[in-house]
């Protein structure tokens, strides 16, 4: 492959996206119109050594060259976006057809690629959105509908980003849906004739669709528990291809779950996944790690098991900040580094809602109204976080003291003593979380998780703090094997 | 002993299935879980996973909601606090609905709850013409579920409380005071209420001691063979 000398002497193209005019009702038309005008457009502004790069590529998928297609997926398509693609969408599908063929499997994977650029780099329009989500239904109804199962191969990487902007588009979707302000009579009008494009059952149904067949919970349940995995795995869940949408897809609700605001089933997607273990699937793929643990710590978050939480953070944070080094030239590093900062800053993700606003409406659609689901959780997270704004303060002077009057306290404090026996129960209550022991990610135990405790008798508050005792075992251990090491050697130089 | 929060033990076979598959998404079965909440509400129990289901259902097809479910849902939820279930509720309920009247009186007493200001709670709650008596109305021992978690949350910070104060919290005076602080194994001896010691209200100073596991010894073990 050589590409890079290829793009250092090739012309730069200036292409032009045509921007596809609606005015009319009838979209399919005008879409007909726009498409046929950007092939002809197209097919001389292609240059040379993309051709040459799609050449490769169809042929590349024609044989499942799983690894040569890893390095196009991975290295030239980003390279050659960056030379010619930096601000324009890639040649329309259409324009490209007569070089592949007319090969409609590679079309359906080069679109995939064609609109995550455009969503990535451009701003999608209406129809993009649209169409990018019948593109995903024809992909996936290739994969789940075709006789018996489909002879293709992709890399873990791909299989994880098509799910990936699979859910992310939905997510794009459903924001671009709430905001009804600037949209145009004619964007209304799609919207609310389309109601099933991008709708939260049919996201769902693909995710479960894949994981049926892929019969990924049998293959879980049997590395688990052990059994026979090839007659657990079935025809379709042994072939790599499917077994990994299907494993991706469990991740994949995980995320949708948390986006709906929906945590405990969120955390019961990952039942018959088992975070701890060492070879887990999700660590094939870099950024599925991540998001795995992004959203199991953010679900343990909203459930009010912050040790688990910080446990999950904790073990991704350090997990990228170690790893650093090894992706910071694969384009995925950035969305890691997002992820990872967001998680610094514990920063809420973007939720959305599934219904968006009733566009059958006038009055909603007059007012402009917009639904703003980032805010609506906010606010009952916040009022949680109001609730315990006093408890810092109140544990930084009770350690100070291993007895202590109410009423004193309560003074130091500056509210009632009143005030402070309701504090110091809540501070009781708030102390004690399920903390995850063994078994599924929902199951745990009651734990106190304060490391400073008290009690009151009467109006006399004692308090108590766990202490770390001394380590000695370690340094006996240590020194005990150096004795033996000393006299083991001085044996044979006796001997000698 | 692991447990997933609030399930209760009998927990019936077609509800575990609806849980647990995509059946769960199906609006047909919405009324099976309406009618287990029924249950729920009559026999004191809580099966959140289940009421959550309900949840589930209603956020993807609004016109299904049946605001009085949700209401139970939530006085249900309120019975449960200090768990978070009263919020994983919330999360699922769209907008405009946890602005409207009675959800916002539910919220003011899940804020007093989670506060540990109970007795301004009871206060509240006896307020406004019974308005609040009527949202609960249909859980049954819905006062009884809120005092019996008060009590939790006073054995876990006292290890002895002046009977007024307590009074106050449970909202409850003379004989049913008494009788109450029987039920709980706690005694009443001169105006003040004694709790006996359990491992949340003992308040031990602890010391955290290393734990040498077996493997760190095998070399060890391994030199006394030589």
């Amino acid at each position: 492959m050589n590409y890079e000398e290829d793009i250092d002497i090739t012309n730069e193209v200036d292409l032009v996206v045509s921007a596809y005019p609606v005015q009319d009702d009838d979209l399919d038309e005008e879409l007909l119109a726009a498409d046929q005008s950007a092939q002809q457009y197209q097919e001389i502004q292609i240059p040379e050594v993309v051709k040459k790069f799609i050449l490769l590529f169809h042929r590349s998928v024609l044989e499942n060259n799983v690894y040569e297609l890893q390095s196009i997926y991975e290295h030239s398509f980003n390279k050659l976006t960056e030379k010619f693609y930096a601000n324009e969408s890639w040649p329309e599908p259409e324009g490209i057809s007569s070089l592949v063929n007319d090969d409609q499997v590679f079309l359906t994977l080069y679109r995939e690629l064609y609109y995550r650029h455009i969503y990535s780099r451009l701003t999608p329009t209406i129809e993009h959105r649209f169409h990018s989500y019948e593109n995903y239904c024809d992909l996936f109804n290739y994969i789940l509908n075709s006789e018996g199962p489909v002879a293709l191969e992709l890399p873990n990487q791909w299989l994880w980003d098509i799910i990936d902007e699979f859910i992310y588009q939905f997510q794009s979707f459903c924001n671009y849906r709430n905001r009804i302000k600037n949209k145009t009579k004619e964007e209304l009008a799609l919207l609310r004739d389309n109601s099933q494009i991008w709708s939260c059952y049919s996201v769902l149904n693909v995710l479960y669709s894949l994981i049926q067949k892929s019969r990924i919970t049998e293959q879980l349940l049997v590395s688990k528990n052990g059994g026979d995995m090839v007659e657990a795995a079935g025809e379709y869940g042994s072939r790599p291809l499917y077994k990994m949408l299907g494993y991706f897809s469990i991740v994949g609700l995980l995320r949708v779950h948390c986006l709906l605001g929906d945590f405990t089933l969120a955390l019961k997607m990952m039942d018959n996944i088992e975070l701890n273990k060492k070879q887990a699937l999700f660590a094939r793929v870099t950024a599925c790690h991540v998001t795995t643990y992004y959203y199991v710590g953010f679900a343990y978050m909203m459930m009010r098991r912050y040790a688990d939480a910080i446990k999950a953070f904790s073990h991704i944070l350090t997990f990228i900040n170690r790893t650093k080094q090894y992706h910071t030239r694969s384009y995925q590093h950035d969305q890691i580094n997002k992820k990872g900062d967001q998680m610094y800053a514990l920063l809420a993700i973007c939720f959305i809602s599934p219904n968006g606003p009733n566009l059958e409406d006038p009055e909603v659609i007059e007012q402009g109204v917009t639904f703003e689901p980032v805010q609506h959780y906010t606010k009952i997270f916040m009022a949680e976080v109001q609730h315990s704004i006093l408890l810092p303060t109140l544990r930084s002077y009770l350690k100070l003291y291993t007895t202590m009057g109410n009423a004193k306290l309560a003074s130091f404090l500056e509210i009632e003593p009143e005030q402070l026996r309701t504090l110091l129960m809540m501070a009781k209550m708030r102390s004690r979380q399920i903390k995850w022991v063994e078994g599924t990610l929902l199951e745990g135990e009651y734990q106190g998780t304060s490391d400073l405790d008290f009690c009151l008798k009467q109006d006399m508050i004692h308090v108590s703090e766990a202490k770390i005792g001394r380590r000695y075992g370690d340094w006996f251990l240590r020194n005990i094997n150096k004795f033996q090491d000393i006299l083991g050697g001085l044996e044979l130089s006796s001997r000698a | 002993m692991t447990r997933v929060a609030n399930t209760p033990s009998n927990r019936p076979e077609v509800i575990q299935s609806l849980i647990d598959g995509v059946d769960r998404y199906n609006p047909d079965n919405v009324s099976i879980l309406e009618e287990y909440l029924a249950t729920q509400c009559s026999n004191r129990e809580v099966d959140v996973m289940a009421n959550l289901a309900i949840l589930k259902l209603y956020q993807f097809n609004p016109h299904l909601i049946n605001d009085q479910v949700v209401n139970n849902i939530l006085v249900k939820a309120l019975t449960t606090l200090p768990e978070p279930d009263f919020n994983l509720c919330l999360y699922l309920l769209n907008e405009q609905m946890v602005t409207e009247e009675p959800v916002v009186r539910l919220i003011t007493l899940r804020d007093l709850i989670e506060q540990a200001r109970f007795k301004d709670f009871w206060n509240v709650y006896e307020s406004g013409d019974e308005i609040y008596k009527e949202l609960t109305a249909e859980v049954l021992g819905f006062e009884d579920s809120i005092r019996k978690n008060i009590a939790i949350a006073v054995a876990m910070t006292f290890q002895s409380i002046e009977a007024p104060i307590l009074e106050g919290y449970l909202h409850l005076k003379g004989q049913a005071f008494l009788e109450f602080v029987k039920i709980q194994g706690w005694t009443e001896a001169n105006g003040v209420v004694s709790i006996p010691i359990n491992k949340d209200n003992e308040a031990k100073t602890t010391v955290l001691t290393e734990n040498i596991k077996f493997e760190q010894l095998t070399k060890i073990i391994g030199h006394s063979n030589d």
